[in-house]
């Protein structure tokens, strides 16, 4: 592994011409998945500001678009003209960018007395939009639909009876929403308070979303386990990620897989769980393997393990990463509030591949 | 599995430090964290007791009392607050005590919300309306509203008054009572602390943090270098006191006194005994702004000559903030990330 410090890394950049850094001005890998040619990712700017920002795979940024406040996840839209971003907690808006210019298409506002989390997720037809959100008031986690096709006209709402919905995704069968209910009560009032640690009842719920109703709902073992992301695999395999809210120098698991209808939390070595600081920023299930990826931002760790079995086989000492996404040929990109990607596989030799001048935010879509 | 836990190191800072000496030192550092910590709550046990003590005794009988020596008591408690403010992690976490301690910022301006109902409503309060109307009623601000707003102190329902004395006296208790059993879970806290390397980052992330605000949030942001570009006094804390200031004072003087004596011992085992100098140096220049500006926020808002002071005292902070969150901390090992600091 060829690895550079800051001054070769600018100096190839300037060689290269590019904006971003990238390594012996190599392509970065093509993406599993929808829009393979391009990685779009809420960003932190050093002046202060906040946008969205899109790069093709030479590391070359395609646009960025302002946003008036920090942003969090996202999802593409179907179809490739379109690509959503939400405001982080309590988001007041969603932006539509046109996925090739960054031009902003719309914005969608949140409904009177609800804000969003943070994520979305498209129905395969790219019609219906599916927005985790709260009902501050009453302190209901909702899941609310638009209809993309009728300018993202709210449609429907669906209740999860709990608090807190964060991260969503849709199962592979087309028809289930996977969705990471984290349990914590906050206010848009009490800035980012969490109000509710000792009675928090997180949940992963499993939502058909053409009925609106409930079909599964699992616990995890420890009430102060918050599930906050989740991920299926090519093989329909749900994989749930946890942020603890007790104290530090407990290590309970922090991953875990829905298997014959209960969790099955994985704990790692020591080592590994300390490093992961009781914090999962990002889950990803890799499509074209059984190979799983998380990182944590506050232990500055990435890891990669086999989704079957929870043998851990990839850990990277990372500053500051939260974002993962799966690459074509298996391994995974892993981003970083420090503007780095990194390539991790099971092969375990972490490959940075490029630093661009922003904090990647939390989530690559 | 030996090459899978030689970790990546990706950052020029992420230092691996593995021998036995300085685990050692580390422990050390918490040992003398941890002491040095709990005097601070020592004294903010002791604090707010004299506080909530004095309030009682002077709303039961106010004529015959000292209204002054309430109001001192009140800054003096608010001190010793600010002094351990910095501590953001372990027992001041359960039951967001923090928030409870001090409900800020407060954009939306919850603390005379909630006190003009609890003023008004029908019912008298208890302790146990207290416990029960959120984090806004419950600390020092509700506090400092009861006894130095303005508008307030204009009205009827001013100190003495039956209804505020009733409400001072509760969240008066409130704090107290936080105070001493903060001071206690501290104390049971030691031997997970002491025995947790990783509260060795933790502890000097939250020094890190504190600079951060300080700098940012209490001055910057007030000094209108932030945001919108214009001053208001009303974004700094203890603004209704016309305390924001000597609060700063207390938080800086605080970290000197809690934080910096383990940063101090990490540094000079690191070999870094220069730097652990200019940071002490530092300190003691940012301290030599008071006691002359222990004094109201607002009036060197309000004209560029008096600014000129407020500047002077910011420079000195930012460059402590530098000296501790850049070099210190880039020394240590330990980041405080974009994603890391302030995730979901």
């Amino acid at each position: 592994m060829m690895r550079l410090n800051r001054r070769q890394l600018l100096k190839t950049g300037a060689a290269c011409g590019l904006t971003a850094t990238l390594s012996g001005c190599s392509l970065l890998p093509r993406r599993a998945g929808d829009m393979p040619e391009q990685y779009t990712g809420a960003v932190g700017l050093p002046d202060g500001s906040f946008g969205v920002s899109a790069i093709d795979r030479t590391g070359q940024p395609l646009w960025q678009s302002p946003i008036a406040t920090r942003g969090h996840s996202g999802c593409n839209r179907p179809g490739g003209q379109e690509v959503l971003f939400f405001e982080r907690r309590p988001g007041w808006h969603c932006y539509v960018f046109d996925s090739s210019t960054g031009a902003r298409r719309r914005t969608i506002k949140a409904d009177a007395g609800e804000h969003f989390v943070g994520h979305g997720v498209f129905s395969p037809d790219g019609r219906w939009l599916y927005a985790t959100a709260s009902r501050y008031e009453q302190g209901e986690g909702i899941i609310t639909v638009y209809d993309a096709s009728d300018n993202y006209r709210r449609a429907d709402t669906f209740e999860l009876k709990g608090i807190g919905p964060h991260q969503l995704t849709l199962h592979p069968d087309g028809d289930t929403l996977v969705i990471g209910l984290g349990g914590i009560l906050t206010h848009p009032d009490y800035d980012r308070i969490k109000l509710n640690l000792d009675t928090m009842d997180p949940a992963l719920i499993l939502l058909n979303r053409r009925s609106g109703k409930i079909i599964g709902r699992f616990r995890p073992a420890h009430h102060q386990q918050s599930i906050r992301h989740v991920d299926v695999s090519a093989g329909g395999k749900i994989h749930v990620a946890y942020q603890y809210q007790g104290p530090l120098h407990e290590t309970p698991p922090l991953l875990a897989t829905l298997e014959s209808g209960q969790l099955r939390e994985y704990r790692f070595d020591n080592d590994t769980q300390t490093s992961l600081a009781n914090y999962i920023a990002s889950v990803i299930a890799h499509p074209e393997n059984d190979l799983v990826a998380a990182a944590s931002p506050v232990g500055g760790t990435a890891i990669v393990f086999d989704g079957n079995t929870g043998e851990l086989l990839a850990r990277a000492a990372i500053t500051d990463c939260a974002g993962v996404q799966a690459l074509a040929g298996g391994d995974f990109l892993i981003s970083s509030g420090k503007g780095q990607l990194v390539r991790l596989g099971a092969d375990n030799q972490p490959q940075e591949l490029a630093s661009l001048p922003v904090y990647w935010d939390h989530h690559l879509v | 599995m030996k090459p899978l836990f030689q970790a990546f190191g990706i950052s020029v800072a992420a230092l691996t430090i593995s021998t036995a000496a300085a685990a050692n030192t580390d422990t050390q550092a918490r040992v003398l964290w941890h002491q040095d910590i709990a005097a601070g709550y020592q004294d903010l046990a002791e604090q707010a007791r004299a506080f909530a003590e004095q309030t009682d005794s002077w709303c039961q009988e106010p004529a015959a009392g000292n209204r002054d020596s309430v109001d001192q008591l009140w800054l003096d408690s608010f001190r010793a607050w600010q002094a351990v403010r910095f501590v953001d992690f372990g027992p001041i976490e359960t039951d967001n005590r923090a928030w409870q301690f001090q409900f800020w910022p407060d954009p939306k301006n919850l603390v005379a919300r909630k006190a003009r109902y609890l003023l008004t409503s029908d019912q008298a309060p208890t302790a146990g309306t207290i416990a029960d109307s959120g984090v806004a009623v419950q600390g020092f601000p509700m506090a400092e509203y009861l006894l130095f707003d303005e508008q307030l102190n204009r009205t009827d329902r001013a100190l003495p008054a039956e209804r505020t004395c009733q409400v001072l006296a509760l969240v008066a208790g409130h704090i107290a009572d936080n105070s001493a059993q903060q001071l206690q879970d501290w104390q049971a806290f030691e031997d997970a602390y002491v025995a947790n390397e990783q509260y060795r980052d933790t502890t000097i992330r939250a020094g890190m943090a504190a600079l951060e605000i300080l700098e940012e949030r209490r001055m910057a942001q007030p000094m209108g270098l932030r945001g919108t570009g214009k001053r208001s006094v009303y974004t700094a804390d203890a603004w209704r006191s016309g305390q924001s200031l000597a609060a700063i004072e207390a938080t800086v003087r605080g970290l000197q006194e809690h934080f910096l004596p383990g940063l101090t011992l990490l540094l000079e085992r690191s070999n870094q005994p220069e730097l652990a100098g200019r940071i002490e140096q530092q300190f003691v220049e940012v301290l030599e702004n008071f006691p002359e500006m222990r004094t109201p926020m607002a009036p060197l808002l309000a004209n560029d000559e008096a600014f000129a002071r407020l500047q002077g005292l910011y420079v000195d902070i930012s460059q402590l903030t530098t000296l501790v969150n850049d070099q210190a901390a880039v020394t240590l090992g330990v980041v405080r990330g974009f994603n890391s600091s302030d995730g979901d």
